[in-house]
């Protein structure tokens, strides 16, 4: 039992782990070219609405550049908690994405109230009423999102042909693991022991056998997620925030111009190319 | 229909066919075209094109630099270059590139909505190559069948499974000038991911590993650029002949006497343009003289090696060629002294110098760069320009540069000139960021070698023929009525030309095309004559 035990810390504490490290290589990769997109959110004097930048003033770089931080904030919000551009592009798919996308969210939110609950051990009875229904819909939602997001893979073409086999298995991954979860806490164990068993390490507790099975997968899948990239939520934050939105001037005493700097010192920006233009600072001889 | 052309996997760029999918039924147009029988049909394609190069993606040929092999050593040399390429590409030999890179590679959820955001995947009904997922899944499945632990040990799990031959690069190669670089695809991904930039990272690898452009971007673009100091080949002496060709023919034309400023020294606006515009549409810099002159701007253009063409055909395939052509820019602008550049009429020559150009150069380097929609605003505004708008009193709809307005943000300015000069003015639908790309972008509008023009104008620009049809809808079959199509982009400007003229649109329903500040000037109080041609006779 305990080797179960220490296998969900091991996820969780390689979920964190793996996760930093990827949002840390990313966010030490050279400085990029610019590639501004507009609508920028973040845009003062309420250009973010309608697409407009800093560049619509004269003399821009002699004026304030206001960001409206709170307009980013709003609009990565919705981006997240509704995904709305697949809400307003694609309908279709995003009723699956999103009942899957929102039972993950509620089942992170459970996961807490499930620690909380080690702490308060045992729990009150309002407590554990509260933790079953928050469980249970992300439980539902989740698994009813990964069902139909499968069987739009399987069945959709345009899905189908793009879709490997790696990822028809990062899908049944998760619905194994939410499938085991339901049946473990419905028909084999009290999720409230044993969550209170994993974390104070009690190896005298007996487990069924299915329970054994459900804690083993989640530890994989929690190892597995940052490593894939249904790490996603990491690089739809550099994707939007660090590229999309980077629209920054590169003036004498910005942070980019001396992210530069650093590298110039340091060489990072290399030059390996054959063409022969790439190595002359005029027409080809 | 092919069912086909729709039914394509990415592994399939590999396969044997002469023509991986041939363009054949494409999206509807709006009537009158849907009946009148003025779309033009495309040119049949020569099978020496075929021999020589790679027209077995779609039938069509944008790569002319692109030679087949004729040996197994040289088709093995192709696939060894390309392969280094590839690698460099995800290495610090693209550390400008790579973020951006890097997260479309890795983090691609593969749920095609950007597909409908695709006005070239829109314009072929659906041709599954066209997706801006679909090039992209090809690179990545290449790149992880070679260059990844997973992909090598692994490659049927992960996908890596499209084979690496000469065929595939060749079309991998030729599907990358199959995207405008509009990026109106990264504007609805859910991820924030951008396939559009993907394309252009091909471009690269083409280009700066294995020297392979189409010549009008690379040996007649920016070499030529780079040689005689403006990709139209214009040198100093032709370009002075010009300007004072154009001063004595805006006279005789308007009565209005004009005098361009040559390199003067600590002007306070340098006005760079597209020199195409001296030479294709010389009433739009003569435009900007009248304008600037009646509004008291300290201005100058200059004659140095080019100072005087703001293009930068760099951006659109070679980090390189870029930076080489906008460091000339800058340098122009810091002997002369001047306070600031200020970009004319030229989409992706905005973009260049100030965009691309920002993170190239310190900031000492550089000069600041405004674009003259704002200028031209502000002079409206403060009413530094008084004008009639009764005098451009005929339907006017805007086309919104994606250089200008999606990758730079400029949406108010035009518009707000517009609604002074233009009464009857409406947009386009969709319009602003949400805009279509003319088709002509990244290079399309210059490229007509081979049949690679009918692609332009048949397929990448028919998403946008379509939107110019309906903003006109009710009088478009009039041909009493004048219909403007203002475009203040120079490649733009010439793709629509074209739509008009192979179309036949400007023969039969009188719609006409220029830039904003032709009619800027048109609408001047102080013009004693009309400015725009066709209002003439």
């Amino acid at each position: 039992m305990i080797a179960a035990y220490v296998f969900v810390i091991i996820g969780l504490v390689g979920f964190l782990v793996f996760t930093a490290v990827k949002a840390w290589k990313y966010s030490h990769m050279p400085v990029h070219s610019r590639v501004d997109l507009y609508p920028v959110p973040g845009e003062g004097n309420g250009r973010g609405a309608y697409g407009g930048s800093y560049f619509e003033n004269v003399n821009w770089w002699e004026r304030p550049r206001p960001h409206n931080f709170m307009a980013e904030v709003w609009y990565i919000a919705k981006e997240m908690l509704f995904i709305l551009r697949m809400f307003e592009n694609q309908r279709s798919l995003w009723w699956a994405s999103y009942a899957f996308h929102l039972g993950i969210y509620v089942m992170f939110g459970w996961s807490i109230l499930m620690g909380i609950s080690v702490i308060l051990y045992p729990a009150p009875e309002f407590w554990i009423i509260g933790c079953n229904i928050v469980g249970g819909v992300g439980f539902a939602l989740a698994t009813l999102g990964a069902i139909l997001l499968l069987i739009r893979r399987c069945t959709t073409d345009e899905l189908r042909k793009y879709t490997t086999p790696q990822e028809y298995f990062n899908l049944l991954l998760i619905l194994v693991t939410l499938l085991t979860g339901i049946a473990s806490w419905l028909t084999a164990a009290d999720p409230f022991e044993v969550a209170h068993d994993v974390f104070t390490l009690n190896a005298s507790a007996e487990l069924p056998a299915l329970v054994v099975v459900h804690l083993v997968l989640v530890g994989i899948t929690l190892l597995y997620i940052p490593l894939t990239k249904m790490s996603h939520y990491i690089g739809k934050f550099f994707a939007f925030h660090k590229v999309s939105w980077d629209n920054e001037p590169n003036k004498a005493d910005s942070h980019v111009a001396q992210a530069m700097r650093r590298e110039a010192e340091l060489g990072v920006v290399k030059n390996e190319w054959a063409a022969p233009h790439t190595h002359t600072d005029g027409p080809e001889k | 229909m092919s069912l086909k052309n729709k039914k394509l996997r990415p592994r399939d760029m590999a396969n044997k066919d002469a023509v991986l999918s041939p363009i054949d039924d494409l999206a509807p147009l709006p009537a009158p075209y849907d009946t009148n029988g003025l779309e033009p049909e495309f040119k049949p394609m020569k099978p020496e094109w075929a021999e020589k190069h790679c027209a077995s993606l779609d039938g069509f040929i944008a790569l002319d630099t692109l030679k087949r092999p004729e040996t197994k050593e040289e088709e093995d040399e192709f696939v060894k270059k390309f392969l280094s390429g590839l690698e460099k590409l995800f290495s610090d030999s693209n550390a400008r590139g790579l973020q951006p890179l890097k997260l479309t590679m890795e983090f691609c959820a593969k749920c095609n909505t950007c597909s409908d955001a695709c006005h070239i995947y829109q314009g072929s009904n659906g041709d599954e190559i066209y997706r801006p997922s679909f090039r992209v899944d090809v690179l990545r499945r290449m790149y992880n069948r070679y260059f990844t632990p997973g992909g090598k040990l692994l490659p049927g799990f992960t996908g890596a499974d499209v084979e690496v031959n000469w065929e595939s690069i060749a079309r991998l190669a030729e599907l990358s000038y199959r995207c405008n670089l509009c990026r109106r695809c990264a504007q609805v991904c859910p991820m924030g991911l951008d396939n559009g930039l993907v394309a252009k990272e091909i471009r690269k690898l083409f280009s700066q590993e294995m020297g392979i452009a189409p010549t009008p971007v690379h040996a007649k673009g920016t070499e030529l650029q780079l040689k005689t100091g403006s990709s139209t080949g214009l040198t100093k002496p032709a370009f002075l002949d010009t300007l004072e060709f154009l001063e004595e023919d805006i006279e005789e034309r308007t009565g209005r006497k004009v005098k361009f400023p040559i390199d003067k020294k600590g002007a306070d606006v340098l006005l760079m343009h597209n020199a195409g515009e001296f030479i294709t549409w010389p009433e739009n810099p003569a435009a900007f003289a009248i304008l600037l002159d009646e509004a008291g701007i300290d201005w100058t253009l200059s004659s140095e090696m080019l100072g005087y063409d703001s293009v930068n055909y760099g951006i659109w395939y070679d980090d390189f060629q870029a930076k080489k052509v906008a460091m000339k820019h800058f340098e122009v602008a810091r002997k002369l002294g001047v306070r600031r550049i200020v970009v004319g009429e030229c989409g992706h020559a905005h973009k260049a110098i100030a965009v691309a150009a920002d993170r190239m150069a310190s900031a000492e380097q550089r000069v600041p760069v405004e674009s003259f929609l704002p200028l031209m605003a502000d002079l409206v505004r403060k009413g530094k320009l008084k004008f009639d708008p009764s005098k451009n009193d005929f339907p006017v709809t805007l086309h919104d540069p994606c250089n200008v307005v999606r990758q730079m943000g400029i949406v108010m300015p035009q518009r707000e000139i517009l609604k002074v000069i233009a009464p009857q003015f409406r947009e386009m639908t969709p319009n602003g960021v949400d805009n279509y790309c003319c088709g002509g972008g990244s290079g399309f509008a210059i490229m007509s070698s081979y049949n690679f023009g009918d692609f332009r104008d048949k397929v990448s620009a028919r998403t946008k023929w379509a939107q110019i049809i309906n903003a006109f809808k009710d009088e478009f079959e009039n041909p009493e009525i004048i219909k403007y199509v203002c475009a203040p982009c120079s490649n733009c400007k010439g793709t629509i030309r074209e739509l008009l003229k192979e179309y036949k649109a400007t023969a039969n329903y009188n719609v006409q095309y220029g830039g904003l500040v032709e009619l800027m000037v048109n609408a001047l109080v102080s013009m004693d004559k009309p400015y725009l041609e066709f209002l003439e006779d």
